[in-house]
């Protein structure tokens, strides 16, 4: 590790190329590595701290006389440790880790600014320039003793540049003495952490009213706790965080291993019960506060209600810009005593890890056997089986002449192995190769995976995947007759589903390859069901890993943590496996980034390290909208605003608007009249209402920058101005938001437009009006209703029914659009259409319908489908027959007045033909099956009368009276 | 059938409102050609009616076969393919369609089908009428794209092609459409006019028409001649003979228009807005355009506000039905404008009557 603070001397020494290089130790470290921001700063205020004690590492007398001479100091030093290095954690929460050629500037500001207070103290041994640099410390102890001397003293410089600041390290690398203080931190960010969750629980009855207290940090180690209920005084989150934070473990039900249940009032729940049954012991509140107490480190802080302040806000849900400066005080006292005690233990441990290597934890622990890898066993093995069953599976068969003997249909050619990421797939595949003497081969996604040139004359010198493809047939490589020689080789294939747009037939080359191999392959994936790895899941075995569980991940951090000398209880490191979601990679990264400023690692260090990874978490769009109209909606900050907008940002903006009427605003305060809430939710809805406008810009025109203003306004303001307590409107209703109901009214709408276009395309087929869809809605329908139904009502049924259909004959409606019609004219609280009309008569009318329905034109037209169309929309067809017929009729009568001839004489034709049809029907009635057959042929018969179509099945007079009506129609038309 | 289709007159001779227009029209067509036209008035003034009259007179009889069609269209654009269905009447001699129907892919329809279609000269055995009409509906919709495409169309193929156009606002047409075109104003009949009209129509049914009954429905439907003759009908299906002092029902959205009107006045209260809203959201379902629904809704309101709001009101109203045409989501809008009315209307309430 303390290499790796030389090579950021190294790259420090490289930006002020004023300072002289030291050649040290750091000739190690790639030089080429990128410098990470925060780091760099860090190195900055390093590097004077190195250079002496580089000088000292010649003569270390020298140094021990000038360590002494900053002892002196010591006695200011008190104040803010390195304020510096939690500025720079900070930091690192918000910056991804990019070097960037800005941060000179940023150095020498630093530089600068301390110089003055320098000159003061430090022993004029050195140009000033060094001591410039010294004064940023903040990290500097780690390595050697003496080392932390120094640093005291620049803390005490810093100190005096910005007193208020003071402090951020806090407890971490204070060693166990600092509980005290690094419970200030932990509570520092706390804010209102309770509020969070309000409502998802009952309230505690003296919330915040009790002082929380603080015990050594390992009191409650090896005790197991379950929370139940509702606490006297503390949130769930908050008593858990407090049990963990001494050492304890919180589990969700109780079992044999739980000491105790945390619980202060008996609701007789199943944890209770079962609590009883095994005996275990309930502890209330107070009990546990004692139990800390007791174990308290005999110094008590002056600033304990500060403390208990931020304690009770440790929550830490809610991470606050400020970082409360108050509460800095306090520890700052505290660590006056513990000053010495933590530097004895860092540089205890320091020393140990002082010769490492330069490699990364990651690397330098990477498993070395398969034995070490954590979790997974069970399909390590599987793998290793698999791998070692595949030469006599698949070589020596075919050697043994055709006979290939099958023993294990089900074995695959390669092998698929899934998991997310840091698990350890590309690890365990690797050691397990190796431990079977394989040579592995490894193609990844910084190779070119396309498709194999057919053109394979081009060979090894073409494409990756050409070389593949060579490996795999190259039987010379893996399988020559003294094979002991020859080792064998492994293909692995990994990041298979990174191949994307790059390697064009990537996959599909890759099966060809696992079908003709010779060799076995290893296939690497993230997301097994990936829609560009379907293909191969057939050829290959699949293995899916899994995340090991936090435990195991704890334990085996905790192997790597004690050897690298970094103090840190399991606790701490169960909840980074926990934030780290499995990834084990990750988790060591993160430990080894934290090791350089700390030597001692405790719970809230790491919760607060991780934080930022925490708000990856999916949200759902409920749960955004929740927290943007709850209580706190006020205090987020404007970038958590819009990552919650931005969790769904489509879904969120309706929620909102379906339920931003119901919230109640806090900022109105007492507003008797209700002025003031109207007057919000006017400017609320005028902000949706915008909203909407930019939407359109992005959705239409493709404006995606516009996105964030597009939430700004349909979420954000919104919310801003109404987020308060949500309230029903109507006893009964569930005070929960409900979703948007834009979504499912718009697909309503679409729906009847489109029956309502199909009533439209018929009235135009029918060739008496052509008004536009908006016209015959606004219009056409309440008439055209009462037409439709009023008969039904007041006429007897027979002349009813029989009007109506006529009705429908006349605009060719179909009983579809009949119903349209009566839908569309719904409307709540007003009396449907369909009232007061006799069952019977409605059956009447659908049966008269469908008598008369194989003469009418449109109808006919709408059961024949036409070949070759792939969908056949009525309509469509509805209008090509209809030109057919007016084409037939143009032909025959060349003047109009044939035309009108033909016309009624063939209505009455018609009206002839229909009237035995009716006297027939009872018959059909019986002969049931036959009787539709005949019918049809009727119904042919008068299909070939082209200009029946609107024959009523009627008794004589009337049916010639619509003829005459029809012969009216015909001369007009013509 | 209904009087509205029953009675409409079918030539320019016949016509009796618009009288006037129909003549110039007449001489305008005899003389074997005409210009562009753009025809633009209120609804139910007139306008098709006039027009289908002036095809007939184009074309004889022969313009009213007409044959209705939907037609899936596939266009190239660019990139993807764009798949439109769209409804034309279509004759021998002219095509009717509704550009507008597309939505915003109006502009292909503009560029693609209509440049298709005009290209067509028809061929004529006689050689005359050597062009074809384009009957395009409710120009007033299409989007500025679709009518910069279309007035390149309306230069290029002026020789093979008539458009008609016809719309109910000349503002949302572009000036340059307008600069091609004739424009014919067809002006809302008037009270007096309508009167005519459906004593016209009660002759030729042989009702008995009371004295002032014909005036009161004239009065009620807003100087929109269709609505007057369908509210006439209604009329007559519900109650005959007549009284004259016969209800006069207002159709079924006017009428749960006016009941959200009455609903805000009454109350100003989130938890009425929200009643509001859900009966918006049944009006919309019905198929009642936003636009129409605000503008009923607005007339609604002024008629019970005291006059001093009025013109605020009708600010906020124009403000909002500007953000919903730009936007896509009526129903925000519409309750922004409530939200709004609400607003201020409490606010006044309470500065006036404490």
């Amino acid at each position: 590790m303390s290499d790796i603070r030389k090579w950021f001397m190294k790259q420090h020494d490289k930006g002020n190329a004023s300072a002289p290089a030291k050649p040290a130790k750091s000739a190690t470290l790639p030089p080429e590595k990128p410098v990470e921001k925060p780091l760099q700063a860090q190195a900055v205020q390093e590097n004077s701290g190195r250079r002496k004690t580089s000088k000292y590492f010649a003569t270390a007398a020298d140094a021990d006389t000038s360590s002494k001479q900053k002892m002196k100091d010591e006695a200011k030093t008190k104040r803010a440790p390195a304020r510096k290095t939690s500025e720079v954690f900070a930091d690192e929460d918000d910056n991804d880790f990019k070097p960037s050629p800005a941060k000179k500037l940023h150095k020498d500001e630093d530089d600068a600014f301390v110089l003055p207070n320098e000159k003061k103290k430090t022993t004029p041994v050195r140009p000033a320039k060094k001591l410039k640099n010294a004064a940023g410390v903040g990290v500097a102890k780690h390595s050697v003793d003496d080392e932390d001397d120094n640093e005291e003293d620049e803390l005490a410089l810093e100190d005096v540049e910005t007193p208020v600041k003071a402090g951020g390290r806090g407890k971490g690398g204070r060693g166990s003495g600092a509980a005290a203080g690094g419970r200030g931190r932990g509570g520092g960010r706390g804010g209102r952490g309770g509020f969070m969750n309000f409502g998802e629980r009952k309230d505690p009855p003296h919330k915040g009213e009790k002082e929380v207290p603080e015990g050594a940090p390992d009191c409650l180690s090896g005790l197991t706790f379950v929370i139940s209920g509702t606490l006297d005084s503390l949130e769930r989150e908050e008593a858990e965080d407090l049990i963990k934070r001494h050492g304890g473990r919180v589990t969700g039900s109780v079992s044999k291993k739980t000491n105790y249940l945390l619980a202060d009032e008996d609701i007789g729940g199943n944890k209770s019960k079962k609590a009883k049954e095994l005996g275990t012991t309930i502890l209330t509140e107070d009990g546990l506060f004692d139990m800390i107490r007791k174990s308290k480190p005999v110094k008590v802080s002056p600033q304990k209600d500060l403390k208990k302040q931020i304690t009770g806000k440790a929550d830490g849900s809610q991470v606050k810009s400020s970082p409360s400066k108050r509460d800095t005080k306090g520890i700052s006292d505290d660590q006056s005593s513990s000053l010495i005690k933590r530097g004895a233990v860092g540089s205890a441990h320091k020393r140990k890890s002082g010769d490492g290597n330069s490699l990364t934890w990651t690397e330098k622990y990477r498993p070395k056997v398969p034995n070490d890898i954590v979790g997974n066993q069970s399909i390590i093995k599987q793998l290793h089986d698999w791998l070692a069953r595949w030469h006599e599976q698949f070589l020596y068969i075919g050697h043994k002449g055709k006979g290939k003997k099958q023993n294990d249909s089900g074995f695959k050619k390669a092998v698929l192995i899934s998991g997310s990421p840091g698990i350890g797939k590309s690890t365990s595949a690797k050691l397990v190769s190796q431990m079977l003497g394989f040579k592995t081969i490894e193609v990844n996604a910084s190779d070119s995976r396309g498709k194999a040139d057919s053109k394979i004359l081009k060979g090894i010198g073409g494409s990756t995947s050409n070389c593949i493809k060579e490996f795999v047939n190259n039987e010379a490589l893996s399988h020559t007759k003294d094979r002991s020689k020859h080792p064998k080789s492994v293909l692995i294939m990994d990041e298979v589903d990174g191949m994307s747009a790059g390697d064009r037939g990537g996959v599909a080359d890759l099966i060809a390859s696992i079908k003709i191999s010779k060799i076995p392959i290893i296939c690497i994936c993230n997301d097994r069901y990936s829609q560009k790895l379907k293909s191969l899941i057939n050829y290959c075995l699949p293995l899916n890993f899994r995340k090991p569980t936090k435990q195991q991940m704890a334990k085996r951090l905790m192997q790597i943590a004690s050897a690298e000398g970094l103090q840190v209880n399991e606790i701490a490191l169960e909840e980074l496996a926990d934030r780290v979601n499995g990834d084990i990679r990750m988790a060591l990264n993160q430990l080894q980034y934290m090791s350089f400023s700390q030597s001692v690692l405790e719970y809230d260090d790491i919760k607060r390290r991780l934080l930022a990874s925490a708000k990856d978490e999916d949200i759902s769009p409920f749960t955004a909208v929740d927290k943007l109209f709850g209580f706190n909606g006020g205090k987020l900050r404007m970038d958590e605003r819009i990552d919650l907008c931005m969790s769904d940002p489509d879904l969120v903006p309706l929620i909102i608007q379906e339920n931003y009427i119901n919230y109640r605003p806090t900022s109105i305060g007492k507003d008797e009249n209700g002025v003031k809430r109207m007057n919000l939710l006017a400017r609320a809805a005028e902000s949706i209402a915008d909203g909407d406008v930019v939407n359109v810009q992005i959705r239409r025109y493709r404006q995606w920058q516009l996105s964030q203003a597009g939430s700004f306004a349909s979420c954000i303001v919104p919310a801003a101005l109404m987020h308060g307590n949500r309230e029903t409107f109507e006893s009964g209703e569930r005070n929960f938001n409900r979703f948007g109901g834009w979504l499912g009214k718009n697909s309503t709408t679409g729906k009847n437009l489109r029956l309502l276009e199909d009533v439209h395309v018929h009235v135009l087929a029918s060739q008496e009006s052509s008004l536009d869809r908006e016209t015959l809605r606004l219009d056409y329908v309440p008439l055209i209703l009462k037409q439709l139904t009023d008969p039904l009502r007041v006429l007897p049924k027979d002349a009813a029914v029989q009007k109506v259909v006529e009705f429908m004959d006349a605009y060719s409606l179909s009983q579809e659009d009949f119903d349209t019609i009566v839908e569309l004219s719904k409307f709540q609280g007003h009396p449907n259409p369909m009232d007061g009309i006799q069952p019977a008569v409605k059956a009447a009318l659908t049966k008269a319908y469908k008598q008369g329905s194989s003469t009418r034109h449109v109808r006919v037209a709408d059961l024949i489908t036409l070949p070759g169309q792939k969908k056949a929309p009525k309509k469509r067809i509805a209008a090509i027959l209809e030109p057919d017929e007016n084409g037939l009729l143009e032909e025959n009568g060349g003047t109009s007045l044939d035309g009108e001839e033909e016309d009624s004489s063939d209505t009455n034709d018609a009206g002839d033909g229909i009237d035995p049809d009716n006297d027939k029907k009872p018959q059909f009635d019986l002969l049931n099956n036959k009787s539709k057959g005949i019918q049809v042929q009727l119904d042919l018969k008068n299909n070939d009368k082209p200009n029946a179509k609107k024959t009523p099945p009627a008794s004589k007079p009337r049916g010639s009276a619509s003829t005459e009506k029809r012969g009216g129609l015909g001369k007009r038309r013509r | 059938m209904l009087w509205v289709d029953k009675y409409r007159p079918r030539t320019l001779d016949k016509i009796i409102v618009h009288d006037e227009i129909a003549q110039n029209l007449k001489k305008l067509v005899s003389e074997q050609d005409c210009p562009h036209l753009l025809f633009y008035g209120p609804p139910g003034s007139g306008k098709k009616t006039l027009i289908m009259a002036l095809l007939k007179q184009m074309f004889g009889p022969g313009a009213e076969k007409v044959k209705l069609e939907n037609k899936p269209w596939k266009i190239d654009a660019g990139s993807r393919t764009i798949e439109l269905e769209l409804t034309t009447l279509s004759s021998t001699h002219h095509i009717e369609l509704n550009p507008s129907d597309a939505g915003f892919q109006d502009r292909y329809i503009v560029q693609e089908i209509i440049k298709d279609m005009a290209k067509i000269r028809p061929l004529d055995a006689k050689g005359k009428k050597g062009f074809k009409v384009l009957l395009l509906n409710q120009v007033d919709k299409l989007s500025r794209e679709a009518q910069h495409s279309l007035r390149r169309t309306m230069e290029k193929y002026s020789a093979s092609c008539r458009l008609i156009l016809c719309c109910n606002s000349s503002s949302r047409v572009t000036e340059a459409i307008r600069s091609r075109c004739l424009n014919v104003r067809v002006n809302a009949p008037t009270h007096e006019q309508i009167v005519k009209v459906l004593e016209f129509i009660a002759k030729k049914e042989s009702l008995q028409l009371p004295p002032g009954f014909a005036a009161r429905i004239a009065s009620q439907s807003n100087r929109n001649l269709r609505r007057a003759i369908l509210s006439f009908e209604t009329c007559r299906v519900q109650q005959y003979p007549f009284t004259a002092n016969q209800a006069i029902s207002p159709l079924d959205w006017e009428q749960y228009v006016s009941e959200i009107a009455s609903d805000i006045m009454k109350e100003q209260s989130p938890k009425r807005l929200f009643l509001v809203r859900g009966k918006l959201y049944e009006l919309l379902v019905n198929c009642i355009p936003p636009e129409i629904i605000l503008k009923k809704l607005l007339s609604e309101l002024l008629k019970k506000l005291d006059f001093e709001l009025k013109h605020e009101v009708c600010h906020w109203a124009a403000y909002y039905e500007h953000k919903m045409r730009m936007g896509q989501k009526a129903i925000f809008h519409i309750e922004a404008f409530v939200a709004k009315f609400m607003s201020i209307y409490k606010s006044f309430l309470i500065a006036t009557f404490g």
